[in-house]
């Protein structure tokens, strides 16, 4: 799979209209700038070379140098991906606690007023426009308000730790810097807050729809019948076999928002591997896009493949 | 019972409300550094690399260069002790340099680090084409006397010394960068050394042993962020005391200035170095026809476009160079008149019978393209629709640059800022060929550009203006941009100044002719 993802990526990117020579040097550099340039990055060389060049750098685990800066991929990534997955666990978190709750809460009682509005706000965070929400947040609570920064990582003049981890949390903790701990809480707060709130809509109904299918099943009827209260027949009978679909609604979310929350790392200039996708496409800097596009491509094949183990440990009826 | 539930969910709330309140705290409390806010990241502070408004505005306050242009339109000299002197066969540029000046890393800057410097450029400098086609060779004369050998006689070569591009550095700190870019740090002799560099952030503090006159601020902090609105927030929100215009849509500069006009900000403004133009394709049908494009150009409402696209922000243009830079009001293209098109145009069989179709391509990642493009499309329509249709076709920016020598696009929108302030910067690019047959252009800038046109007499005059000095070279240029009106190969549309806007404890920004802020002009108060 990640053989074809990678294949797939290194081809399409040199069909695609744009050339990093003309990104470097512009497109009025003299022809000579122009094939000097083209020899030193390699690109002069036939394009079944240059794949099978790849492609043997890939299997080493070289992800190349970056056309434009020169630095290696790998370092760019590891600058990048902590960022996002920062970004990701807390979303992930805000979206797991607000969404799981309201959809709990919302199957329990069924067409209460929790339920009602429940669902009325699972609809409209799906539907909402990540981009429109992300400002109409960053606009009330960092500009009318003031009470969070509007966006990046770090305030200005404050830099970051020497990075162990690359998750600026961790890192500002192991070195015992409470300011920048403090600091990148601040910043961390509005950009996962929005993105939480956009996925908890999935989340919340996802289990709503779930839990309350289970509770209509014989099982459950028959625990009732046996005597066993409500509230034991929910957490033992009921929730446990909602986790199914839910852990791997989960795990495509986690997948997903790794490569994919673009538009909230745009909005609020958040450093993550998803702007720098979008930048090295501008720049159209062949290798930086297929050395992140490989490394998303193996996290969601790597949390497929945990979710899929997981499934198969908690339910029996699952063997390989 | 009910009251102590109540007293606790107040209390509750005031907490919460108290951190808030705290954190914001945090947030506002008085900064030593200034923080100046742009759009797009720096990826390399190499100056042999350096291409971005954003990584040029930094170097300039790290670095000095040898001469800078005044509002004279003067050369003068910064690291030079002098002006260039030149031999009576154009050929030998003689620079004396000045003394006493130091790196920030401690060595001296003399002939040798200046011929390291660029000849440094002119081996890896992704914009190294510039000099290459000039520079012979660089000679050190005596310690401080730097000679430069020409190819052939050119005198924008004393403008190009301006450039940042060329900003001297340490051959000790450089020595292993001889042959590669060093990206992450910047050892010069400006006013400012370099204390922390990462893509998003910069931070610079005066140089203690600067030899020219000191900061006037301890220090300036660069951030980005990815978006106009962020921009935008950041300076209402005052978490930013500078913010600068590139990347900032019409609608929030229109705030912006509302803002300065009601004192909740300070503004400066640049000389404009910006042009919009739109490109006509002149090689194929329909527009290989010069009475069409002539009439094109009667099209244009460029004070519409202006007031619907930027507020008036965006000046309306005759012109292809930025008019300061001739020293004098010139408006070579004519103004808006859709009688004397539509009188073209029923010359050449349309508008009764056959509508001249159009397609005009923008870049979709312009917002400003976009709506020049849906406007003028909708003003031909209003004055016009018996003669002229325009079609819009939206393409990446990356993409269009790189089809424009292909001629895939018959008219496109597009802008310039020269790579230094003079005439030639905005000429050459545009309309400069190696080879023309029957005034197409089929090798040389013009090809690049995507407009194809090629004059052999216009040729002639840009080639002669390299060899011209002062105002008979001015005049010359002035003639090649008169011709290039009547070729009516581009449609200048606008002229964008650069501008800045601080907060009030902040001074007000000030520009140099280059278009860039001088930073250690700011002061908090």
């Amino acid at each position: 799979m990640l053989w074809i993802i990678s294949s797939l990526v290194f081809i399409l990117l040199r069909i695609a209209p744009g050339d990093p020579v003309d990104a470097i040097l512009g497109t009025r550099a003299n022809e000579f700038a122009r094939e000097s340039l083209r020899i030193k990055l390699g690109l002069d060389k036939p394009l079944i070379n240059q794949y099978l060049e790849y492609i043997n750098h890939l299997l080493h685990g070289n992800l190349g140098i970056s056309l434009n800066t020169q630095e290696p991929v790998k370092v760019i990534i590891s600058r990048a991906l902590p960022a996002s997955m920062e970004l990701a666990i807390f979303a992930i978190l805000i979206a797991s606690l607000v969404g799981y709750l309201i959809g709990f809460l919302g199957a329990v009682k069924q067409e209460g007023k929790i339920d009602f509005f429940g669902r009325l706000f699972g609809i409209s965070t799906y539907a909402l426009p990540p981009f429109w929400a992300a400002m109409l947040i960053q606009m009330v609570f960092a500009v009318l308000l003031g009470w969070l920064p509007i966006g990046g990582r770090l305030p200005p003049g404050l830099s970051s730790p020497p990075p162990l981890t690359g998750f600026l949390l961790l890192d500002s903790l192991l070195n015992k810097n409470i300011e920048v701990f403090f600091s990148s809480f601040k910043h961390l707060i509005l950009p996962s807050l929005t993105l939480g709130i956009l996925l908890s809509g999935i989340f919340s109904r996802s289990l709503r729809l779930n839990l309350e299918e289970i509770l209509k099943k014989d099982y459950i009827e028959a625990a009732k019948s046996r005597g066993i209260s409500d509230i034991r027949v929910l957490f033992k009978h009921a929730l446990p076999n909602t986790l199914l679909p839910i852990l791997t609604i989960a795990g495509l979310t986690v997948s997903s928002l790794i490569g994919g929350a673009l538009l909230i790392e745009i909005t609020f200039s958040w450093p993550g591997i998803a702007l720098g996708l979008q930048e090295a496409i501008n720049q159209r800097d062949y290798e930086v896009v297929q050395g992140i596009v490989v490394v998303i491509s193996s996290l969601v094949v790597i949390i497929s493949i945990i979710i899929d183990i997981v499934i198969a440990f908690i339910d029996p009826r699952v063997s390989y | 019972m009910f009251k102590k539930n109540y007293i606790n969910n107040i209390l509750k709330l005031s907490s919460i409300l108290l951190i808030l309140l705290q954190l914001s705290c945090v947030q506002n409390k008085r900064r030593e550094n200034i923080i100046v806010a742009s759009a797009g990241k720096i990826e390399s502070l190499d100056p042999a690399q350096a291409n971005t408004l954003r990584t040029i505005q930094i170097l300039s306050a790290l670095g000095d260069t040898l001469y800078k242009i005044n509002k004279e339109g003067n050369l003068y000299p910064i690291l030079a002790n002098g002006l260039p002197k030149m031999s009576k066969d154009g050929l030998l540029i003689d620079i004396p340099l000045r003394e006493n000046v130091t790196f920030h890393d401690g060595s001296i800057f003399n002939a040798k680090a200046m011929k390291f410097s660029l000849d440094r450029f002119m081996n890896i400098g992704t914009l190294n084409y510039l000099l290459n086609d000039k520079i012979e060779a660089i000679q050190v004369k005596d310690e401080f006397l730097l000679r430069i050998k020409l190819k052939k006689p050119s005198s924008s070569l004393k403008s190009l010394l301006t450039s940042v591009n060329l900003t001297p550095i340490s051959p000790n700190s450089y020595s292993k960068y001889k042959d590669k870019f060093n990206n992450k740090t910047f050892i010069g002799t400006g006013p400012y050394f370099l204390e922390n560099f990462s893509s998003n952030q910069q931070i610079i503090k005066p140089y203690k042993n600067y030899w020219g006159q000191k900061p006037l601020n301890k220090g300036i902090d660069f951030i980005n962020y990815s978006n106009s609105s962020t921009l935008f927030g950041a300076i209402k929100a005052k978490e930013v005391d500078v913010l600068i215009s590139n990347s900032i849509d019409d609608l929030q500069r229109l705030a912006l200035n509302n803002m300065v006009k009601n004192e909740k900000l300070n503004s400066g403004q640049g000389e404009p170095l910006e042009i919009g133009f739109i490109t006509l394709k002149s090689n194929k049908f329909p527009l290989e026809n010069k009475t069409i494009r002539e009439a094109l150009s009667y099209t244009l409402d460029r004070e519409l476009i202006s007031q619907q696209v930027s507020f008036g922000i965006r000046k309306p243009l005759r012109s292809i160079v930025p008019p300061q830079l001739h020293n004098k009001e010139l408006s070579p293209w004519p103004k808006y008149n859709p009688n004397f098109a539509r009188f073209l145009l029923k010359k050449e069989g349309y508008c009764e019978t056959d509508i001249l179709t159009i397609p005009l391509t923008f870049r979709s990642n312009i917002p400003a393209d976009k709506l020049l493009a849906l406007t003028w499309k909708d003003q031909i329509k209003r004055d016009l629709s018996d003669c002229i249709k325009i079609t819009l076709n939206g393409i990446e920016s990356t993409t269009v640059y790189k089809q424009l020598s292909e001629g895939a696009f018959e008219a496109v929108i597009l802008d310039w800022t020269g790579a230094y302030p003079d005439p030639e910067a905005y000429l050459n690019p545009l309309l400069s060929c190696n080879e023309i047959k029957n005034n197409t252009c089929i090798k040389g800038e013009a090809v690049f550009s995507g407009s194809f046109w090629g004059n052999n007499e216009m040729q002639k005059l840009l080639e002669k203006s390299e060899e011209l000095e002062g105002e008979i070279r001015l005049k010359n240029l002035l003639k090649v941009e008169q011709l290039a009106s009547t070729g009516s190969a581009y449609l200048p549309v606008w002229l964008v100044n650069p501008k800045a806007w601080s907060l009030k404890d902040i001074s007000q920004p000030e520009f140099s002719r280059d278009g860039l802020i001088i930073l250690k002009n700011l002061k908090r108060d």
